[in-house]
């Protein structure tokens, strides 16, 4: 299924970029746009959000639409890389005339996305895309077309550090994080405010770049460090292959991670290394509301749903609430019905969008433990503020 | 901790040394680097990898059903990106554009084929430690450190000793003188990119089970390219000291200096040696060879 998609999808890049752009017909449907990694390293979720946005619309459709008109999504491939997402973003815009874009998955590639969407005044919605300046850039201004269905990086870093402090009674940190990740420095900075705020003690700060795969050096430093908790902020990747190599140098602290981590691939690659640790995310997969949509998406794609298909399914949702008010298929009109969007309720939790920062307000983190080689929710955290 | 991170850098440097091998065999020869290297150890890692997995194969076989595919990929690879430029005498230049296109092929077709996931080979090793005077060594690490030792005695043994290995260092100095001499320039060719792939295919089969198998794991080579352009391109004994230089340069940035300036201190220092000495720690200046 997925190499069939990928090579239609191939095909179907052939035959745009020929010159024949589809020309706009009549209105009927309304059309949503897809940006996200098919392909690559982070492949494994934005195959998941998209997966989890096609099967919301299927289902919407099915209901009879939105506004009485069916729903047509056009997804494409951004490879993970910030300058292709650019590209399919302008496409998106400019050729396929979208009401709305969902994605992407990364903080990285939504800041690169979001003066294209105020240039062509169309509306972005991220899935997982958590570091403040994604809506934000810098203190006192807004991407007014940009907007999040995920809490963001402050208050994961937040939670971290509580949840470390009170509930494991962890006093020395050590972390370990991504460089070249706007993520993952962005989590690190506020886990490290918030934890010496505390009281905390940080006894080793440690950078890697995205594509290494050996972090020995790193590591060995942290053992000397010899912390009660190991923080680590990054994608699952990078954290099985730290996670193994930390076990072989014979640290066995407790590791720490953030919404990087929820993936099946996870577990496979990092197997019992990651056992006995915790991680912050943004939903249950096996939360009672998601019961009825994850069987359809076992049904649909003969695999089991990843937190980013609910986050596509969430985001898919708060745009269809955003069209409903704005009573107009219109990307200008939504936009303005997504700044004041209150009370959707999603899988996730309730979004209300804050008009002053485009983050939803009132959704709240979850704990989850590794054990026996599953993600087991642990606890709920207070909501975002 | 200083004997920790000495045996960190060792074991980087092994996989490197592996790597930048092959990259030096088909430079001496060919005076070209050949850039879809990485794509030859990618699918050697992906053959390993299916070889355990799929065909349930002990180690051992594994192994050289790894080296004999990536070996016989790499000859394939000649004869179709490479071999045609030959004949007729085509600039390094438009070898090393073929290459890259090879690569950027390769890459491609693999995600469309296997699918872009990330594989992670069965624990064949027990993954507990040896502890030795508080110092973790790796069982894995061993092996690898085992495995390519015997690999570069191998080849070496065969390029010095033998009389394939005799036609090769003669072509590095001369095609054309050699091939006047009565060897077979195609029958050279062929065997230097099959051992260079079967270098590439061991590599791939250690590096998978000491990291992880993906479509793009080639890219890592360039280090290894750098190493062995480090040492001295050309140079065996060079690939592989820049190997273990470039290893260990890598292991104490981010030991004693910083872990995210890492690269930044490592290649300076790489670039700082080959402005001082253009040829590599090993190598001979050659000018037409750039």
């Amino acid at each position: 299924m997925k190499k069939v998609l990928v090579v239609f999808l191939v095909v179907l890049m052939m035959a745009l970029s020929t010159g024949c752009a589809p020309k706009e017909t009549a209105s009927d449907t309304i059309k949503v746009g897809f940006v996200g990694a098919l392909s690559g390293d982070q492949a494994v979720w934005g195959q998941a959000d998209r997966d989890g946005l096609m099967l919301t619309v299927e289902q919407i459709n099915a209901d009879g639409g939105i506004l009485g008109k069916q729903v047509e999504v056009i997804a494409y491939d951004d490879k993970g890389d910030q300058l292709e997402s650019v590209n399919v973003t302008k496409r998106l815009i400019n050729e396929d005339k979208v009401v709305a874009i969902i994605g992407t998955n990364s903080s990285g590639r939504n800041i690169a996305m979001a003066p294209v969407a105020e240039e062509g005044k169309v509306p972005v919605i991220s899935t997982f895309a958590t570091n403040p300046r994604v809506t934000v850039p810098e203190e006192g201004t807004l991407m007014k077309y940009t907007y999040r269905v995920c809490f963001i990086d402050p208050y994961s870093g937040e939670v971290t550090a509580n949840f470390a402090w009170n509930d494991l009674g962890a006093k020395k940190a050590a972390i370990l994080y991504e460089i070249s990740s706007d993520y993952s420095t962005g989590v690190r900075d506020f886990f490290t405010k918030a934890w010496t705020d505390l009281g905390g003690e940080i006894v080793a700060d440690e950078a890697f770049k995205t594509g290494d795969v050996d972090f020995r050096p790193q590591l060995t430093r942290i053992k000397e460090a010899n912390p009660d908790v190991l923080v680590m902020p990054f994608l699952y990747k990078e954290v099985a292959l730290s996670a193994k190599q930390a076990r072989d140098l014979g640290i066995d602290v407790t590791m720490l991670g953030g919404d990087g981590w929820p993936s099946s691939a996870l577990l496979e690659m990092a197997a019992d290394a990651v056992e006995g640790s915790y991680f912050i995310n943004h939903g249950d997969v096996d939360a009672p509301n998601v019961k009825d949509f994850r069987a359809a998406y076992n049904e649909k794609y003969n695999k089991d749903i990843e937190i980013n298909s609910i986050m596509g399914h969430d985001a898919m949702m708060m745009l269809k609430a955003a069209i409903e008010k704005a009573g107009v298929a219109d990307p200008v009109a939504v936009r303005d019905a997504l700044e004041t969007l209150q009370g959707v309720e999603v899988f996730t939790g309730v979004i209300n969008v804050d008009p002053e920062t485009h983050n939803p307000i009132g959704k709240a983190a979850s704990i989850i433990k590794i054990e026996d080689g599953q993600f087991k929710f642990f606890k709920q955290f207070a909501p975002m503020k | 901790m200083i004997l920790q991170q000495i045996i960190n850098g060792i074991s980087i440097g092994a996989v490197y040394a592996l790597i930048a091998v092959g990259y030096s065999l088909v430079y001496s020869v060919l005076n070209f680097s050949n850039f879809a290297h990485g794509e030859i150890l990618m699918i050697g890692s992906y053959i390993g990898f299916y070889a355990l997995t799929k065909l349930g194969m002990p180690f051992w076989a594994a192994i050289a059903l790894s080296v004999i595919g990536a070996g016989l990929v790499a000859v394939a690879l000649e004869k179709i990106g490479y071999r045609p430029l030959r004949l007729r005498l085509a600039p390094s230049l438009y070898f090393m554009i073929s290459a890259m296109g090879l690569s950027i092929f390769l890459q491609n077709f693999t995600i469309v084929t296997i699918g872009p996931n990330f594989r992670t080979y069965p624990d064949i090793f027990s993954t507990t430690p040896i502890e030795i005077f508080g110092l973790n060594i790796g069982r894995l690490d061993l092996i690898i450190f085992a495995i390519t030792a015997i690999s570069l005695v191998l080849l070496t043994w065969f390029i010095y000793k033998s009389k394939f290995g005799n036609a090769i260092r003669a072509a590095s100095y001369n095609m054309r003188v050699a091939s006047l001499m009565g060897i077979n320039p195609d029958l050279i060719v062929s065997i230097v990119f099959m051992l260079a792939g079967a270098t590439a295919g061991i590599g791939g089969i250690l590096f998978g089970m000491k990291y992880t198998v993906y479509p793009w794991m080639g890219v890592l080579t360039i280090k290894a390219f750098i190493a062995a352009v480090v040492g001295g391109l050309g140079s065996l004994p060079g690939a592989v000291l820049g190997a273990f230089v470039l290893g260990i340069t890598e292991t104490f940035t981010a030991a004693y200096i910083s872990s995210a300036f890492r690269d930044l201190f490592s290649f300076a220092l790489m670039i700082l040696i080959i402005v001082i000495r253009p040829g590599g720690l090993l190598g001979v200046v050659a000018t037409e060879k750039a």
